[in-house]
């Protein structure tokens, strides 16, 4: 074996680049010259010292680029600012500047939106700290108008109309937790060191990366969550052991009642039935075409939309955006189903659009609307 | 190779999820040898520094489409390599614009000569030996030894085949073999000598 051919060999098999007959050539070679196998072992010793950076050095290093980083993402990547009519703010809180840290720079990129409507106005807080008898804020919106507040971890919330949501005053623990009882979007501070938990009457969803939507009507089948990017995790509140974690355009959708009949004893095992509706279905976000925003979220820029829902659906969900009591007396022409995304529209061009595709007829009489075939 | 592997999952990681956690290992798991790498290059810790954080920028501002990103690791020493040489075209006159008209300096740094049983005089007689190398050689010593690319992977940043690369770390190894005093042996424990490389 020439000088030169050792040498490639050697450094193929440091490299791990050596094929297999390399291998035993090279083997062979160094059986018959002990004097090559001594300086190989000193050469592979010395291969195998690599040099490292602290991790001090490293922390110090990644902290720097983390505030680089933030100076160079100055621009939120969301605007829906100013889609939204902020005279209708109408908070109980001090709005609280959040403290400055490294890591305010994701605040941008974090965003995460919440729909959710329930019925019960309070949901206790399933972590330890139950019985801090910490003083909690809560910030709530009356029919018809909406509100925006901020945490004092920094995260933004949009309150939509009838909404309620508490969190405790100094906003410090552990977990930040909320409770929500209506429907927001949450544009949440990520802090990987402090995850962010809302508390829904059937799930909990704990925010791991960053946009989602939770639709939660009390008097609706289904708690639905729609994941717009990012990552969340769902845990159900009756079953914490069923976790569910969803990829960027999941949906989600929890059947409430079964969710409630839920157990976590595992004990009592729920036979599957054909009659009964299933309690998980996995699905996927709906985007119309040429929207970039999911319909799910829509509701952030002023705009009402309607996909494939019952007239019954649509009821409700014109009830709380403007205000309104509506009635459909006549049960036959309650399922039948609409689509629309309405922007900025009053209640009549709403009505109107729909009277026009539906063919039915309708009356207002200030706060009341009677819908007839 | 579990170490791609490795960067294969935060690199999904940070596509699918925009986890900070997974872009933080990242940025830990690659520091060394991008800064090593740019260090070669610009000369200045401060700059090769800021050229990993530019780097790192760029890893946030495509974080979506990451995944559709083959091997992350030549993707960014490549890019490490271009701003590297971008700096040098900012800052200098005459400033070389490729890698192959780059002086590079190739320091071996070790934390703890004493932990790893090589006496301080015999780590000053390698990295002579390392110096000596022509500028390539040494880089690709760095890449593939210190930074474990493939030849293929270290032939792909630096813009030459894999087999110079191969043909320049045999160089590279003879020289270190070669300048390797023979008391070396002694001082290490027979347990290291052997040990799978």
């Amino acid at each position: 074996m020439t000088e030169e051919r050792f040498w490639s060999l050697l450094s193929a098999r440091l490299a791990n680049e050596a094929t297999p007959e390399e291998l035993a050539e090279l083997e062979t070679y160094l059986k018959e010259n002990p004097a090559a196998q001594s300086r190989t072992g000193a050469i592979e010793n010395i291969w195998s010292v690599n040099p490292s950076i602290s991790d001090d050095y490293k922390e110090a290093a990644f902290n720097k680029h983390l505030q680089r980083m933030s100076n160079h993402f100055s621009e939120p990547v969301l605007q829906y600012e100013s889609d939204l009519p902020e005279e209708q703010v109408e908070l109980k809180v001090a709005k609280k500047k959040p403290v400055f840290r490294i890591m305010a720079w994701i605040t941008a990129a974090a965003a995460v939106a919440v729909l959710g409507y329930f019925t019960y106005c309070y949901f206790p807080f399933t972590s330890a700290k139950n019985s801090n008898a910490l003083a909690q804020n809560t910030v709530s919106t009356k029919r018809g108008s909406k509100s925006k507040i901020q945490l004092p971890d920094g995260t933004q919330v949009w309150l939509n109309a009838d909404s309620k949501i508490t969190y405790n005053e100094n906003f410090q623990g552990k977990i930040r937790e909320v409770q929500l009882s209506g429907e927001a979007f949450f544009d949440v501070v990520h802090d990987e060191e402090r995850p962010f938990v809302i508390h829904t009457s059937v799930i909990d969803v704990k925010v791991l990366g960053t946009a989602f939507n939770v639709r939660s009507y009390a008097d609706e089948k289904n708690t639905e969550t729609s994941l717009i990017r990012g990552s969340v995790e769902i845990t159900l509140r009756n079953n914490p052991d069923k976790k569910i974690v969803l990829k960027p355009n999941d949906k989600l959708i929890v059947d409430n009642d079964e969710a409630k009949a839920e157990t976590a004893s595992p004990d009592v095992v729920r036979m599957p039935h054909h009659d009964r509706p299933s309690l998980l279905t996995l699905g996927k976000v709906n985007f119309k075409e040429n929207q970039t925003t999911a319909l799910e979220t829509l509701w952030i820029k002023n705009t009402l939309a309607f996909d494939k829902e019952s007239l019954e659906e649509i009821a409700l969900k014109i009830e709380r955006w403007y205000d309104v009591k509506v009635s459909i007396p006549d049960t036959r022409i309650r399922r039948t189903e609409y689509s629309g995304v309405f922007e900025d529209e009053d209640l009549e061009q709403v009505m109107e659009a729909l009277r026009i595709s539906g063919n039915f007829h309708y009356d207002i009489n200030k706060k009341e609307i009677t819908i007839r075939p | 190779m579990p170490e791609t592997a490795t960067i294969e999952t935060l690199q999904q990681r940070i596509a699918l999820y925009e986890d900070m956690n997974a872009y933080k290992e990242l940025y830990y798991q690659l520091f060394d040898g991008l800064h090593r790498f740019s260090f070669s290059i610009v000369r200045s810790k401060e700059v090769a520094e800021e050229i990993v954080s530019d780097v790192f920028i760029k890893i946030w501002q495509i974080r979506a489409r990451l995944g559709e990103i083959g091997n992350l690791k030549v993707y960014v020493y490549t890019i490490t390599k271009n701003f590297s040489l971008n700096y040098l075209q900012r800052t200098y006159k005459n400033a070389p614009v490729s890698i192959e008209e780059v002086e590079v300096e190739v320091g071996i740094e070790m934390r703890n000569p004493e932990e790893l049983f090589i006496s301080s005089e015999i780590m000053q007689t390698i990295r002579q030996a390392i110096m000596q190398l022509p500028p390539q050689c040494r880089l690709v010593f760095q890449l593939v030894k210190e930074d474990g690319l493939k030849y293929k992977e270290a032939a792909e940043v630096l813009n030459i085949s894999a087999l110079t690369v191969r043909n320049q770390l045999a160089i590279a190894i003879r020289k270190l073999g070669e300048t390797l005093p023979a008391p070396v042996q002694k001082l290490i424990p027979s347990a290291k000598l052997f040990s799978a490389s």
